[in-house]
């Protein structure tokens, strides 16, 4: 596996709002055009859709936040 | 031959007494806590220090810490090295992790089993990796460069995760055995983290803690969360900013009932503070819940305490 590639896939579908839906529209192709391995494709193809959506809402609110920390409105969250 | 096994449950139950001296219970050291846990150190063990917050502190701030950790135990904990990667963890991180404890001198210091970059992007938060080889192999990797680097192996913890891991070929609590058993690392074991995968994933977190070495369980971590979601596809967030729910407590006793060692148990609390004092409450009440543990640990494995 390719996997430096992978996580390198999934930290850019987590974060990026466009990415994420273009991966969501088209899984396989996505993955493909990424460079991962047929089995990595396959297994984005599987993902976990509603942990996907909820995890990447609570990455935005999260950094939301942190823009108001720096901004000098809060105490900063990161796990 | 009843008194005989009265005469020994006694002795051993001394012995556990004299073990249970040795668990702490702390609290995560916050800027808005900052009075309420100087002011009650005589109730708080140990203290936890988010050890990122530290990286690039001035020297009165460092000076401060210092401060701290001379008048009570302190372990530092990281939240950005990314040691369950495939990728190499950077050099300058743990160069700043390793001065910090230099200069702190920590009871321990810990990370978590996640990743947190990627091909260029920040994901600003800890994300559980895909559990494969390559991923157990890029973790022992880090470790082992951590260790070194730092001079003593890090504690490392169990993540709470919204989304199942893609590509994973393995189960969370056969992947995290595999790298305790693979490192010299002891493991930090979350048990809200725990507590949410369990429900978010549907397995049986007693099952998991079953399944952990029990001799490399050193620290616990407490805190709570909220469900997110819609009705039909909830799940519950680890957001550190609601009190410790009841089976939470509940595991610690369950920790406590077959780890012999001694444990510390921190309890995480982010924001939206209740007052010093009802914290200092969920810490009795996890002294508590680790008590009862400990009980059932003198009464079903009175050997295992002795040794």
């Amino acid at each position: 596996m390719s996997s430096s590639q992978f996580e390198a896939f999934l930290a850019r579908i987590y974060v990026d709002d466009d990415a994420r839906a273009a991966f969501l529209a088209d899984p396989r192709t996505e993955a493909t055009k990424a460079g991962l391995t047929e089995h990595e494709a396959e297994s984005l193809t599987k993902i976990d859709r509603v942990g996907l959506d909820l995890f990447a809402q609570s990455l935005e609110r999260k950094r939301r936040h942190r823009k108001q920390i720096r901004q000098g409105k809060g105490w900063r969250l990161w796990r | 031959m009843r008194r005989r096994r009265l005469w020994w449950r006694l002795r051993w139950m001394w012995i556990m007494k004299s073990r249970m001296l040795e668990d702490r219970i702390g609290l995560g050291w916050r800027p808005a806590l900052a009075a309420g846990i100087l002011s009650n150190l005589d109730q708080i063990d140990i203290v936890e220090v988010i050890a990122d917050d530290f990286f690039e502190a001035s020297r009165s701030q460092r000076r401060a810490l210092r401060t701290l950790a001379n008048q009570t135990p302190v372990t530092l904990h990281g939240v950005s090295l990314g040691l369950a990667s495939t990728v190499a963890v950077g050099p300058k991180r743990l160069a700043c992790m390793a001065r910090l404890c230099d200069e702190i001198a920590p009871t321990s210091w810990s990370e978590h089993l996640a990743f947190v970059r990627g091909g260029g992007f920040e994901i600003g938060h800890l994300a559980a990796p895909p559990r494969t080889t390559a991923t157990l192999e890029g973790a022992l990797t880090n470790l082992a460069r951590a260790t070194s680097t730092v001079g003593v192996a890090p504690q490392v913890e169990n993540v709470a995760s919204l989304i199942d891991p893609p590509g994973s070929d393995r189960d969370e609590a056969t992947w995290v055995s595999e790298i305790i058993r693979g490192s010299d690392c002891d493991l930090l074991l979350d048990l809200h983290n725990l507590y949410a995968n369990s429900l978010n994933f549907n397995f049986d977190p007693v099952d998991f803690i079953e399944r952990l070495p029990a001799e490399r369980i050193a620290t616990i971590h407490l805190a709570g969360g909220k469900w997110i979601g819609a009705q039909g596809e909830r799940r519950l967030l680890d957001d550190h900013l609601h009190d410790v729910p009841d089976p939470v407590y509940d595991l610690l006793t369950e920790v406590g009932a077959r780890v012999a060692g001694s444990l510390t148990v921190i309890l995480e609390r982010d924001g939206e503070f209740p007052s010093i004092q009802i914290l200092l409450q969920q810490l009795d009440r996890a002294r508590l819940a680790l008590a009862r543990g400990r009980e059932r640990l003198a009464v079903a494995h009175p050997q295992e305490v002795a040794a």
